[in-house]
């Protein structure tokens, strides 16, 4: 009898008929009375929503210093009604360091050596780490991750939350990964974990990784199983390309993806704002709608209206919609980048440092926020403390060309062209170290570096310089400007009009290409080999 | 005929394949010349239908080229994604291209009004740049998609590396006339093409001649276009090249009767009748001028040159309004079309609204720096601002593309003479350039006589008042400046002692009223007097002339 009445709850829970098993569990508790009757009592109660009451059996059947399986179950009910101090002090709230060690004496299933699957005591970290984090406890709920991830590896709930809350900067990272134990066949898994870490300084090595993992499975590999055409390795392939600037491939990556499984959810905010550089406004439109219909309580929802109204460039609204995905959810990282971002778009700075503060506090792994508040604090002209938020953004990453390309810009601001210019080609090879080829977006890189090199003089190195962002982007009247100028500071005002001429012809209403026109034409007018020129032209 | 023959079955094959990826304007001009071949004695049948290679997808690609015709370009796309044929391959890009354009020429009547600047782009170019890159690194692009490569190369200022390529298209392609056509307008700059690697062939012929006649080498164009006329001698686009070089030799005669000749075998023909248009509006030929126009619009009505024609019309009748109407709509059906532009800019300047006329020039030399009408038009418009620097640069291009214009010359004296530059040396210079090279309006004579002897040159200013005065006797003429050669060279001749010469330009003073006759019969006084005074001492003069 009893063990038909087990079979019929365990039935039951996997077809989600939780009432019937709730019914039929205590009946098995009253007949049988085990410890793990109860257990499976108080699970189909979990399942059931009716947490106080899980919780309440579980203590009153004394089962919480049984097992450590009890005691998550207890602990998973006072998640769910948000007692934290309650749930970390029934999973016991050890001695972590920042390694993630610490004593697991207590945490250690007897019975869970011949058991595959995850080991309880990575859940139970993975537990105490939530906890931490639902009290703002930041540092120490990393450390709780981090020993989640060491007990099991394949706890990867430990280890989304590391990546996508930035908790740790692109370096520490890469250190913590490799001191992780993985089976010699779960290379894939490594791998897979590493692609989807921070893009920045190891670009050139994730081609390689993403290759592998998508290899055909052959006999001598030792990945273990090949993951092609798997949505997870192809967001990490969209992250990589979006990370390199290559909006549009990104762009038919997550499209086709989307289409493949819609409701991808950590693949959107790339889709997103890919489809916000390329300028899709109808596509995030229609993205938008149907995320606010389907998944309204979710942040990712409001962002992609925020999304559609910074395409629009009506930055009222947008800034409306991301602080909306903020309050969702505090933890949403692109909605706080996109909130400051529209307010710097308005001009608005003190607005928007705070944006990029709370941003830089919540996700110290980051660089993006700093570098941000350093951006800001360089256009309302505070040096300084620019220099100071540039200096601690390239501390958290050292291979971010951005970071290079606005201490560049900082030096010139400072009139220390030498640095500027050290600067600037430090993230022009920091570019074209990652990425085959200079895109679009590095072309102000590029103009600035002209200009530095223009002040320091080198007139033919500036205009070879102008001349590759022209290249780049070919309507920008003030390069041909600037290009003129240098031409005419070399003295070959003939060349300097052509460029004065091609520059007024895009922007007509310059002010300073017209002055400098009319100089350089009268200058060019008054040359004595001007008129000599007249009888030797032919 | 061999040659013919062969040339015969090239084009005929050429238009075929022309017309199959799309590129109708070159197919047009290709059956154009296949006609001016001379009659087909021999009767070569017609060209053997080669299969050409597919890749497979030769239904796709012919749903995609139903959409092509339609003028469905995304969809044309669309449809030959996974096409892999070279021929789908061009089609595809081309569509894309296309579709670029179309949505560019959209956004500008959107955005920018009618005629406003707008900064629309074709969105598609840096997306078919890198595939187009990709793939002519990997060398596979074949003379059709280098064409390709070449004009969105060129639109994106790239402008060498677009020679490049348009170069290997049309070594390995040479009956697409549109790629050489966009390797002609890379060719701003004489320089340039000797440093093309073009390989010898009778399509490059054409290419050359087209070249001098943009580059304002007319003479050598004109040769050119003769030994082509040989080869195909019944072809109406030589005709009308020809035409266009005695056009712009200024050689209107020859050019109008050309004209006349290509309306007789091709009533209906538009192109190139603007230029038409342009010597009738020089020779003031209301009548014909009116007659062109009404055909015109009975052909077609809205088509660039139609409205060019008209706003002509109505410029020589003195209704600047209304002309520059016509060519605004000349400009809305072709943003590109050069000669409207300037001729607007001409109306501007008549209507004294400068800003405009700036503008309208501007854009004439954005679209072909070697538009000298344009560089002379600009120099005007900033003469009139009083801005003789910007003036000078100006008339100096013009001059530089024209230097056997007199016209040029004249203008940029002009501007040596203002009194914020005061450069007469300079002045003096380009005058005499303007009489070496036939001044036909007689000012450079006048201005270097007059300019000589504000310096206090005498001697060279009697000789160029000498000059102007033949001129003017030949002309017949009679006016202030026959007045002044006239009165300086009286009171010159008189200070040199030739008083015999000083007497006969008094006497014919004396036909004149005015200040000037009182001044001769003074001057005639004087010489009296010193007359009387030489006969009283003749053997000085005896003694200085005998050795």
């Amino acid at each position: 009898m009893e063990n038909k009445l087990r079979a019929m709850v365990r039935d039951c829970l996997d077809k989600h008929l939780h009432a019937s098993a709730i019914f039929l569990a205590d009946k098995l508790v009253t007949v049988g009375g085990t410890e793990e009757d109860v257990h499976l009592h108080a699970q189909a109660l979990f399942q059931g929503r009716q947490f106080r009451r899980a919780l309440h059996l579980l203590r009153t059947h004394g089962l919480l210093h049984l097992h450590p399986r009890y005691r998550y179950l207890a602990a998973k009910c006072l998640e769910e009604i948000k007692e934290w101090d309650e749930c970390l002090s029934v999973l016991g709230d050890y001695e972590v360091d920042q390694h993630g060690n610490y004593p697991m004496k207590d945490d250690i299933d007897p019975e869970s050596g011949h058991q595959a699957g995850i080991n309880i005591a990575a859940a139970l970290c993975l537990l105490r780490g939530r906890a931490c984090e639902a009290l703002e406890n930041r540092t120490r709920a990393l450390c709780w991750y981090k020993a989640s991830l060491r007990v099991d590896p394949y706890c990867y709930e430990a280890y989304e939350h590391i990546v996508d809350n930035h908790m740790l900067s692109s370096e520490k990272e890469v250190a913590f990964l490799s001191s992780l134990k993985f089976d010699a066949d779960d290379r894939w898994l490594s791998l897979l974990y590493s692609c989807q870490a921070k893009k920045y300084g190891q670009i050139s090595a994730l081609e390689s990784k993403l290759s592998e993992l998508e290899r055909e499975p052959q006999k001598h590999s030792n990945v273990g199983l090949s993951l092609k055409d798997n949505n997870d390795v192809l967001a990490c392939r969209a992250d990589y390309l979006y990370h390199r600037g290559e909006f549009q491939l990104c762009y038919d990556i997550t499209k086709t993806l989307l289409e493949k499984d819609p409701y991808h959810l950590k693949c959107m905010p790339l889709h997103l704002g890919a489809a916000l550089e390329l300028g899709r406004k109808n596509e995030l439109f229609l993205r938008a709608h149907n995320l606010v219909q389907e998944y309204s309580q979710r942040p990712i929802a409001w962002f992609a209206v925020g999304c559609y109204y910074y395409c629009i460039r009506q930055f009222d609204h947008a800034r409306r919609y991301f602080c909306k995905a903020t309050t969702l959810d505090g933890a949403f990282y692109p909605a706080w980048l996109g909130f400051g971002n529209a307010y710097a778009a308005q001009d608005e700075s003190d607005q928007a440092m705070a944006a990029y503060r709370t941003a830089a506090r919540l996700f110290s792994g980051c660089h993006m926020p700093a570098l941000c508040i350093g951006m800001e604090y360089l256009r309302t002209n505070n040096l300084n403390l620019a220099e100071q938020f540039f200096m601690q953004a390239k501390g958290i990453c050292p291979t971010d060309p951005l970071v290079y390309n606005e201490l560049g810009v900082m030096a010139y601001r400072n009139r220390e062209y030498e640095e500027a210019a050290r600067w600037l080609r430090k993230a022009l090879v920091l570019v074209q170290e990652t990425r085959n080829s200079l895109t679009l977006c590095w072309e102000p890189t590029v103009v600035n570096l002209a200009h530095t090199l223009r002040k320091l003089k080198l007139y033919p190195e500036a205009i070879s310089m102008y001349e590759k962002a022209l290249a780049l982007c070919p309507r920008g009247a003030t390069t041909y400007a600037a290009l003129g100028f240098t031409h005419h500071l070399q003295g070959s005002t003939g060349i300097a009009i052509d460029f004065y001429h091609k520059a007024l012809g895009l922007k007509p209403d310059d002010t300073f290409t017209a002055e400098m026109l009319t100089a350089a034409l009268t200058e060019e007018c008054l040359r004595p080999s001007f008129a000599k020129e007249l009888t030797a032209l032919h | 005929m061999a040659a013919g023959a062969s040339h015969r079955l090239q084009l005929r094959r050429a238009i075929r394949e022309l017309r199959d990826r799309g590129l109708y304007t070159a197919a047009k001009w290709a059956a154009e010349q296949l006609v001016g071949l001379p009659e087909d004695r021999e009767n070569v049948g017609p060209a053997p239908v080669p299969d050409e290679e597919d890749g497979g997808d030769g239904d796709v690609f012919l749903l995609a080229k139903a959409f092509f015709d339609m003028r469905e370009y995304r969809r044309a796309a669309h449809a030959l994604r996974g096409a892999t044929g070279k021929k789908s391959f061009f089609l595809r890009c081309y569509a894309t291209y296309l579709a670029g354009e179309k949505r560019k020429e959209e956004e500008i009547i959107e955005l920018g009004g009618p005629l406003g600047r707008s900064d629309a782009v074709n969105p598609e170019l840096a997306g078919l740049e890198q595939e187009l890159t990709s793939h002519s690194e990997k060398g596979t692009l074949d003379a059709f998609g280098n064409y390709l490569y070449g004009v969105v190369l060129h639109e994106r200022d790239r402008k060498s590396e677009a020679r490049a390529v348009l170069c290997a298209s049309v070594n390995t392609y040479p009956w697409n006339w549109s790629a050489w056509l966009e390797l002609q307008a890379l060719c701003t700059d004489p320089e340039i093409l000797p440093t093309l690697r073009l390989e010898d062939h009778w399509m490059r012929d054409f290419f050359i001649a087209s070249v001098y006649l943009d580059l304002q080498k007319n003479s050598e164009g004109l040769a050119c276009y003769r030994s082509l006329h040989a080869m195909f001698p019944v072809s109406d686009y030589v005709l009308a090249q020809t035409a266009t070089a005695h056009y712009n030799l200024r050689e209107f005669d020859e050019a109008e009767g050309l004209f006349e000749e290509l309306l007789r075998t091709d009533p209906y023909r538009i192109e190139g009748m603007d230029m038409y248009s342009n010597i009738l509006y020089v020779k003031e030929c209301f009548a014909a001028l009116s007659h062109l126009a009404h055909k015109a619009v009975l052909t077609d009505k809205y088509r660039p040159e139609t409205c060019c024609i008209i706003g002509n019309y109505y410029s020589l009748k003195a209704q600047h309004e209304k002309a520059v109407l016509y060519f605004k709509r000349a400009l809305k059906l072709n943003r590109k079309y050069l000669s409207a532009w300037t001729l607007m800019g001409h109306e501007y300047v008549e209507m004294k609204n400068t800003p405009a006329a700036i503008d309208a020039y501007r854009r004439a030399v954005d679209i072909n720096p070697r538009d000298y009408r344009a560089w002379y038009g600009l120099g005007q418009t900033y003469e009139l601002l009083i801005m003789p620097f910007y003036a000078l640069y100006y008339y100096r291009r013009a001059a530089q593309l024209r230097p056997h214009d007199a016209r040029m010359w004249c203008a940029m004296g002009q501007c040596y003479e203002n009194e914020q530059l005061q450069m007469f040396d300079a002045a003096i210079r380009c005058y005499r350039r303007a009489v070496n090279n036939n001044d036909r309006e007689g000012i450079a004579l006048n201005k270097l006589a007059k300019l000589h002897s504000q310096l206090g040159q005498a001697d060279q200013a009697s000789y160029y008042y000498k000059k102007n005065l033949e001129r003017l006797e030949a002309d017949q003429s009679e006016g202030q400046d026959v007045v002044d050669a006239l009165l300086f060279l009286a009171t010159h001749s008189k200070n040199q002692g030739f008083l015999d010469d000083s007497e006969m330009y008094c006497m014919r003073l004396l036909d004149y009223g005015g200040p000037a006759k009182e001044e001769a019969k003074a001057l005639l006084r004087e010489i009296r007097s010193v007359q009387q005074h030489a006969s009283v001492l003749p053997s000085m003069d005896l003694e200085q002339f005998t050795p």
